[in-house]
């Protein structure tokens, strides 16, 4: 019948699973909720700070109003790296994060992108209401920092509404930044922490354009291990994470 | 390479098929056989997660189960944790799908010849009997029909669970999140075999499935 020649074969094949899928026994670890423009970074921070302190890290990247929405709900996120410092404040007025562990961390920078396929290359934000600029990508001004920041500087260059029609949205700033290393637009505004992709040009945008990007981070209240999560955020701002934060155009606290 | 997202995705799905066969064969024979007041509302109920985007429906299942929601609150009296565990990737594969299972089935139920049920009741079979060996026997097909393309949503489910069980590599990172994170990281080769593996295992599974059920019919 149905259930003896179906049933067992799928319950076979869901036992065999078992061994392999149940993330049952879960190693300790911490567990770090970081904006999409730290994905680079952070890979060369990441490893060094496993070494240094003997934990095994997971990373998370997303946008950082997705994160905060995650961690307000119970997320079992150690540490939050937002790429704006509202969003950390938000949560830590909602005693989903530690205020006193609050620490600024990094300064954002926009650049101007263009595709290497794209000539000539773009050096102005004007030059973006070119005809010959068909599509152009920035983050989700929505929710997205760089996003925001990159609306600003437009509608401060008085060209937002001129070159409205053309803008594709990312849902955070790699998925932005992937938009250019594909070509699929002609002209984008990144973070320049993810901009030295070979794929593209970049030319920096004037910070006096938009609000300062001030990128705030704090340990989860739910953390079970609150003081690991402490050592991360200062181990980024400290002598090991300082250089590599700088070499991937963040400007770090005490320079702004 | 990391097959942690493959294994994971392949318990998750083939729980919530079993989960939205087991549900989903109820609800479809109520709506197949009986009429009942609120009967359009539960009909127009099934189908709201095919028609409502999937992290719109993520962000209300959150509300719902993740700490400072209802369900949340209550589970979390009882030392159970959902939100962002494997277990809230099983929980919106089953959202996601369950209307497949019930469409599909409803619509073999109703094909039933109403007749045949009739005779093996005269005949001093139980409902229950009726059910197992005249009805079930011969909507077979749709029901299975339905168990397939849930089983393929349920493996795919992307929005949702990027919402309530979050994308946390190792633990509730399935495979349609690690392609996507992939992707995004432009590890391209990565991505691919990933996808890659995706496309066999469906086919795999699905052949094999198909095989067992000409056994049986």
């Amino acid at each position: 019948m149905i259930r003896r020649s179906l049933s067992p074969a799928l319950v076979l094949a869901w036992l065999a699973l078992g061994s392999g899928g149940a993330p049952a026994a879960e190693p300790p670890s911490l567990t770090v909720f970081a904006a999409a423009d730290l994905a680079f970074a952070f890979r060369e921070i990441v490893p060094r700070f496993e070494k240094a302190l003997g934990v095994r890290v997971t990373l998370v990247l997303g946008s950082t109003g997705q994160l905060a929405q995650q961690i307000e709900h119970g997320a079992p996120a150690d540490v939050f790296f937002a790429a704006d410092q509202t969003f950390v404040d938000r949560l830590v007025a909602e005693r989903a994060l530690l205020g006193e562990t609050r620490a600024l961390y990094a300064q954002g920078r926009l650049v101007l992108a263009t595709p290497k396929t794209f000539a000539p290359k773009l050096t102005e934000l004007r030059r973006l209401t070119d005809p010959s600029v068909r599509r152009v990508a920035i983050a989700n001004p929505a929710h997205a920092p760089y996003g925001r920041a990159a609306e600003e500087a437009l509608r401060k260059t008085g060209v937002w509404e001129a070159i409205r029609p053309k803008l594709v949205y990312g849902e955070n700033i790699r998925h932005t930044l992937q938009f250019l290393q594909t070509a699929a637009v002609d002209a984008g505004i990144v973070a320049l922490s993810v901009a030295n992709v070979p794929e593209i040009d970049w030319v920096a945008i004037d910070p006096g354009l938009h609000a300062p990007l001030n990128q705030a981070a704090a340990v989860v209240r739910r953390s079970a291990r609150p003081e690991v999560g402490l050592a991360f955020i200062q181990f980024v701002n400290g002598p090991e994470g300082r250089p590599i934060m700088k070499r991937h155009g963040f400007r770090l606290p005490g320079e702004f | 390479m990391d097959l942690f997202p493959v294994w994971l995705s392949l318990r998750v799905a083939l729980t919530a098929t079993a989960l939205t066969l087991l549900i989903g064969i109820p609800v479809a024979l109520l709506l197949a056989r009986r009429r009942f007041p609120g009967r359009n509302v539960l009909e127009a109920a099934v189908v709201l997660p095919l028609v409502l985007p999937p992290t719109v429906l993520g962000y209300y299942l959150l509300l719902v189960i993740g700490n400072r929601g209802p369900v949340g609150r209550a589970l979390a009296a009882l030392g159970v944790e959902l939100a962002f565990t494997w277990g809230a990737a099983v929980l919106a594969a089953c959202v996601g799908s369950i209307a497949l299972v019930i469409k599909s089935a409803q619509a073999g139920f109703e094909s039933v010849d109403r007749q045949l049920e009739q005779a093996a009741r005269t005949l001093g079979r139980s409902e229950w009997s009726v059910f197992w060996s005249v009805t079930l026997p011969l909507a077979w097909r749709s029901v299975l029909a339905g168990g397939v393309l849930a089983f393929c949503r349920a493996l795919g489910e992307f929005g949702i669970t990027l919402m309530v069980a979050g994308n946390i590599p190792g633990r509730t990172q399935t495979l349609p999140l690690a392609i996507y994170d992939r992707v995004q990281a432009a590890q391209m080769d990565e991505a691919n075999a990933l996808a890659l593996i995706a496309v066999a295992a469906v086919v795999v599974l699905l052949f094999g499935l198909s095989r067992l059920a000409r056994l049986r019919y």
